[in-house]
């Protein structure tokens, strides 16, 4: 019997592809370390038709959106570029009109897709799957794969509409008042707004306030982590601190420890690493930070648009700050997205396929409930009404052993026609003028000043300067070596990341725009962030002490 | 053509826009309302074209033109043509006639400010919008210089921008719709904008006011961050923001360059409170004259005593947040981003 692809129809094929188009990039922020199969699946599926979608739906004038492949575990895309001048000049005009809700409602827009979303979250939640008959229980999947390939519509739409935005923005504070998206004043005038995210955060301060006034606190600084749970169900007060905080999760806790990937539990099923930042704020004791940070930021903020809307000319200050006020909606959504979107998502997908899982162990077709992760949904809807009659085990067998194989060794950056470098690959991203591949994929390229003698060169990400001992963290699993007042040193960051800002004094990231997550969260805690070095993670090594200097865009390595 | 070609801007109003050019109709329309303008007068188009006429310029200029002809379709022919015909008109005297109008006119204004060789600027003024028309000689002092100046502005109607222009309008190459205004030049303490509406938000409850130390083209181009005032406009209160104003725009003795505020002036505001009111009493009355939201440019005069320091240089309608039109250009700015 013939094992399927993992993602039919989307594999990598060099000889077609390449014929296609001269470079595919791997997805280094999502798909490093490889997927599994069933993760893959649906990221390159709905991934792909969400920004075909967002494109189409917004009829951006010179790309329709990215094309994406699937080789060994790695997510690789190109862009789909509209060829003929003529197309380009009837897109931009559907475009003008396409744009306008997005300036006019902007809130009435992203609230409405929010709330759409999370009703069809509920309804997916409110099966009782490990009592659901085998039928209910594959159309909860079926309808967890319209979830998924919906939230990519919802999330690509959103995201090419609202980066637009902030890129004329920066455009326009170049044109009219001098400054670029690399000034400190320019970072003033989009931070110090509250999202979900943080509102997050601080709950789980707040827990540790209660952790102190319930006399909880020992639990929290004694033990580590894993075990905090364990010690807590031990007295009354612990119990109920613990009832309390399972409600909250059930609530807020839909997210994933790893952003892009199924295989971890969520906060829902195991609460140790929102336990561990209870912990964290225990440890550190005193007022929740961004709350002193946020209202500085806000105060920051609003000196900073008053200076900025004094450089534009009195008779253009009416369009103007109302593009500023839609850019500054740019940090929000990059935070929020992830929140309602991406994570919940799979945390809904997690969700559903464990209690397929579960069923498919019961009936004799699988031995472990999460092998579920190495079948691709027509193999799930093989054996879903009737699993007792197939055994799926040979298909998990051997998709594991290819999945052990990916992370072996690392997927190229790039997968480039003959003749074709990388340089020439990254001018046809930029020549896209893809508001994504722009904002978050490429940034500006570091200017090397050897007058400043400095080992590493980036651009700004968020302003400051801090001096500390560097850690570098390569993947999610080694966030909790972060130590307090550190300096982060990474390829990239992503949301599940976001809880360590607020105890590092720092950011220093391989690659990034000032639309990435690393710039955005950096800014709302103040600190400073180097993007764009390259070569961080290769040249630094943990415990190293390291001076950046964020405006400068310069990384010191002061004992080599 | 009629006998009159020089007016007071007392003289002139809206409606004389295509007989003296936009900016002395609207010097003129601002006296009529009763605000103090600058003293001065204006030239005619048709002082400009009797000029052509009687000094042959326009004859000369004719045949040149009629003898390069589709020549002139190349840049490299604009550029020769136009200093060909700038040569052709400065080359020329100004016909004793009109000479002596104008030092008439010129000595009533030395009389008016109590000194002789009073210093004025001379600026073009259009009939329409045409680039590069945009002729001014700040600093003008005495008779001849003035007259001089005066035919220098209607050959800077002949730049090889505006010669292109007229080319590819198919206009006629010899005429040129402009007017000249001669003014006081004042000694500006401070200048500034002035709007009846919150260009922001649409809020026509409130006025605007914006300025800096000098003239008020620092203002205007938006390059340094001013002092802005929000009056009430149904109780006077204000509320000011007074930025650091490290750069003004000064006169030179050609043009005008930018200086150094001194250090304790650069914190202070630059307007009086009775000053500020002045300007926003003034411009409410523009308002309810013009029936529209007003956009003005104010000038306070250094050597004149309050109120009669107050003067006025533009007043046109005020372009503000409609919130509709906005949205749509924004929209069209976006667009624009996918083509760099």
């Amino acid at each position: 019997m013939k094992v399927y692809d993992v993602v039919p129809g989307l594999e990598f094929d060099p000889e077609h592809d390449l014929a296609q188009s001269p470079a595919w990039f791997l997805d280094g922020t999502h798909s490093v370390p490889p997927w599994t199969p069933m993760f893959g699946w649906f990221w390159i599926n709905f991934c792909r038709h969400g920004m075909q979608y967002g494109a189409q739906q917004l009829s951006l004038p010179t790309v329709k959106g990215w094309d994406w492949r699937f080789m060994n575990g790695g997510g690789y895309l190109t862009l789909l570029l509209v060829k003929s001048e003529e197309e380009k000049q009837r897109r931009e005009a559907r475009f003008k009109k396409a744009i306008l809700p997005f300036i006019q409602d902007y809130d009435g827009l992203w609230n409405g897709f929010v709330k759409e979303i999370l009703g069809q979250y509920e309804g997916l939640k409110s099966l009782d799957l490990d009592k659901a008959t085998n039928y209910e229980l594959l159309q909860n999947f079926e309808d967890t794969i319209n979830t998924c390939r919906r939230m990519w519509e919802i999330h690509m739409y959103m995201m090419y509409g609202t980066y637009t935005a902030y890129i004329l923005f920066e455009n326009m504070c170049r044109e009219l008042a001098g400054i670029d998206d690399t000034s400190p004043l320019f970072h003033s005038v989009v931070s110090g707004f509250d999202n979900k995210v943080f509102q997050v955060d601080r709950r789980l301060w707040e827990f540790s306030k209660r952790a102190e006034a319930d006399g909880l606190s020992n639990v929290f600084t004694k033990n580590e982590a894993p075990e905090i749970r364990g010690r807590l169900e031990e007295s009354d007060k612990g119990k109920a601190f613990m009832k309390d905080f399972i409600a909250f999760m059930n609530e807020d806790g839909w997210r994933m420890q790893r952003m892009s990937e199924i295989n971890l539990p969520t906060w829902v099923e195991d609460p140790t690493p929102a336990l561990g930042m209870v912990k964290h704020f225990t440890n550190k004791g005193g007022s929740f930070n961004l709350d002193g940070e946020r209202q500085k930021l806000s105060r920051n903020r609003e000196a900073a648009e008053k200076e900025i809307l004094g450089k534009v000319p009195v008779q253009q200050r009416g369009w103007f700050e109302q593009l500023m006020r839609l850019a500054q909606k740019s940090g929000i959504f990059s935070e929020e997205h992830d929140h309602y979107l991406d994570l919940y998502t799979h945390a809904m997908i997690r969700r559903s396929a464990l209690g397929v899982g579960r069923r498919f162990v019961q009936a004799g077709s699988l031995d472990d409930h999460e092998d579920i992760f190495f079948l691709i949904p027509d193999e799930i809807r093989r054996a879903g009404i009737a699993p007792d009659q197939f055994d799926l085990r040979y298909i998990v067998e051997r998709r594991k052993a290819d999945w052990h194989e990916w992370q072996k060794k690392p997927n190229p950056p790039a997968i480039l026609r003959e003749g074709f470098d990388l340089d020439q690959a990254m001018g046809v991203l930029v020549k896209s003028n893809d508001p994504i591949a722009l904002k978050v994929v490429v940034g500006a390229m570091p200017q090397v000043r050897p007058e400043l003698k400095a080992d590493l060169y980036g651009t700004c990400g968020s302003p400051g300067v801090a001096e500390g001992i560097a850690r570098v963290i390569l993947n999610e699993d080694e966030l909790h070596l972060v130590q307090e007042n550190d300096i982060l040193v990474a390829a990239t960051t992503s949301p599940s990341w976001t809880p360590v800002f607020s105890m590092i004094k720092g950011v220093v990231v391989d690659r990034g725009a000032s639309l990435s997550h690393a710039a955005i969260v950096g800014r709302e805690y103040g600190i400073p962030v180097v993007m764009n070095v390259f070569e961080g993670t290769a040249k630094v090594k943990s415990g190293q002490r390291i001076k950046i200097d964020a405006n400068m865009g310069t990384v010191y390595i002061l004992d080599k | 053509m009629p006998e009159q070609w020089i007016y007071w801007f007392e003289e002139l109003g809206s409606e004389h826009n295509d007989l003296v050019g936009k900016k002395c109709a609207n010097l003129g329309e601002l006296t009529r309302l009763g605000l103090r303008v600058p003293p001065g007068f204006a030239v005619s188009v048709d002082g400009y074209e009797k000029f052509m006429a009687e000094t042959g310029a326009g004859d000369e200029i004719r045949r040149y033109v009629q003898s390069k002809r589709d020549l002139l379709k190349h840049v490299d022919q604009q550029v020769e043509a136009g200093r060909e015909i700038r040569g052709i008109i400065e080359s020329k005297n100004m016909p004793s006639e009109m000479q002596e109008e104008i030092h008439r006119r010129y000595e009533i204004l030395c009389e008016r400010a109590g000194r002789p060789d009073v210093p004025v600027a001379v600026r073009s003024s259009g009939a329409v919008s045409m680039p590069g028309q945009m002729e001014t000689f700040l600093n003008v002092k005495g008779n001849d210089d003035v007259t001089e100046k005066m035919i220098q502005v209607w050959g800077s109607a002949f730049t090889t921008r505006a010669i292109a222009f007229r080319v590819e309008k198919g206009m006629e190459m010899e005429k040129a719709p402009i007017g000249v205004a001669v003014l006081k030049m004042v000694n500006a303490k401070c200048a500034g904008v002035v709007l009846t509406v919150l260009p922001t938000t649409g809020d026509m409850t409130k006025i605007i006011v914006e300025g800096n130390w000098g003239l008020g083209e620092s203002v205007v181009s938006g390059e340094m961050t001013p002092d802005q005032f929000i009056v009430d406009k149904e109780c006077g209160e204000f509320e000011c923001t007074v930025s650091t104003k490290k750069k003004m725009v000064c006169q030179h003795t050609f043009g005008t360059r930018v200086v150094q505020v001194p250090k304790d002036m650069q914190c202070r505001p630059c307007l009086e409170s009775e000053e500020l009111q002045e300007i926003a009493r003034i411009a409410k009355q523009a308002e309810s004259h013009f029936k529209l939201p007003q956009d003005m440019e104010w000038v306070i005069d250094e050597d004149l005593g309050f109120p009669e320091n107050v003067l006025w240089v533009q007043a046109r309608p005020a372009k503000y947040s409609k919130k509709e039109n906005e949205a749509e250009y924004l929209a069209e700015l976006m667009s624009r981003i996918f083509k760099m």
